[in-house]
């Protein structure tokens, strides 16, 4: 999974048992498992060992690209495992649209109380339900005019600041859950459940 | 070992709305005729749910098992007014038979969430011996209570549990 290249890649695969199988792939993979189905346990790739030898072909080549990248990581993880220097999810659209669209999915959100669409738009929208429901916990007048210049349709916000007291008024943060599932058919795109807690 | 069968039920909230925390010790298959539930938070379409499915209990022999099926987010899940909305209820299922050898008491009621993704949940629990009399007999669907039930008529905790997503199919069906 970590692109290794600054380390000398054959004293690391000798350290490691047998590099393809560590990558998980990136789905709920708990809940693929049937209740009977046995874990795979021991790894039966002792001959991956054996192998090791003639792979550091590779490692001699100095390139910081996918190449030190294992072959087996599939649609939809990361490739890297760090996060530096990201702030804000773009969600491959310019400012304008990506403001609409997360209007409108926190706009959803708020009126069916569970919906389901893809991960990165699921973990990016949490920041902005968790922030309606901070205004409606509010419940003055100028916060409820705040929520009215977000959320697409305005019976949504009166019944948030009506009811937002004893459905959250306990709970501090934290207003959302997200539950990974499978991936869309169509582009395989990796989805998930939102829903309010 | 982990405990993979039971995390699903707790992330989907199965385990805290209607359920408490219970050690499976029997497995609950379930399959409609267009498909089978094979992962907890599965997309069942309500038109293929309309039937009654065949359900099986495996567990440990000679014993009797209570199925129910609830819906704990009707009408919707942000207000679940009518929680739990009972679809099916049926005791006295003999181990490792179809459901349809048990007693029902409550007619199966496919899905039909009017708002919403729904989950819609099946709980087995291990009966004592057979139920002559059941207390709480539920004389209507809405406001069902899956706990109260099962401590009243001795179960206590499930032995096993699976649950689908379901959602209203729009007027076009668009092929997904």
């Amino acid at each position: 999974m970590a692109s290794a290249s600054t380390f000398s890649l054959s004293s690391l695969r000798a350290a490691l048992p047998s590099p393809p199988c560590i990558c998980f792939p990136n789905g709920f993979s708990p809940s693929k498992l049937k209740i009977a189905r046995p874990k795979s346990g021991p790894r039966p790739l002792n001959s991956f060992v054996g192998l090791a030898p003639l792979l550091p072909i590779f490692s001699s080549s100095d390139s910081f690209s996918f190449e030190h990248c294992f072959p087996t990581i599939d649609n939809g993880s990361r490739f890297f495992a760090m996060r530096h220097g990201r702030k804000v999810p773009k969600l491959n659209r310019p400012p304008d649209q990506r403001k609409a669209l997360l209007r409108g999915l926190t706009t959803q959100l708020l009126k069916y109380g569970r919906i389901k669409t893809t991960r990165a738009r699921a973990s990016a929208m949490r920041k902005y339900v968790d922030k309606m429901v901070t205004l409606a916990k509010d419940g003055t007048l100028h916060k409820r005019r705040q929520a009215l210049g977000f959320v697409y349709e305005k019976q949504i916000v009166h019944a948030l600041f009506a009811e937002v007291g004893e459905r959250y008024g306990d709970r501090e943060g934290g207003y959302t859950r997200i539950i990974r599932t499978l991936p869309r058919r169509g582009d395989n795109a990796p989805m998930a459940y939102i829903e309010l807690v | 070992m982990r405990r993979a069968s039971l995390d699903p039920l707790v992330v989907g909230r199965v385990v805290g709305d209607v359920l408490d925390i219970f050690v499976p010790t029997a497995e609950l298959a379930v399959r409609y005729a267009a498909q089978k539930i094979s992962i907890n938070g599965g997309k069942v379409k309500p038109s293929s749910a309309e039937e009654r499915p065949k359900v099986r209990i495996t567990g440990s022999p000679n014993n009797y098992y209570t199925l129910v099926m609830v819906d704990p987010d009707a009408p919707s899940p942000s207000e679940p007014t009518f929680r739990e909305w009972l679809h099916w209820l049926v005791i006295d299922i003999p181990e490792g038979s179809d459901a349809s050898e048990g007693k029902e008491l409550m007619a199966y009621m496919g899905p039909q969430p009017p708002i919403g993704i729904h989950r819609h949940i099946f709980a087995a629990f291990r009966q004592a011996g057979l139920m002559e009399t059941v207390k709480g007999k539920p004389a209507e669907r809405v406001l069902f209570s899956t706990r109260q039930f099962a401590s009243e008529n001795q179960p206590g905790l499930p032995v096993a549990a699976l649950y689908f997503n379901s959602q209203k199919q729009p007027a076009g069906i668009k092929r997904r």
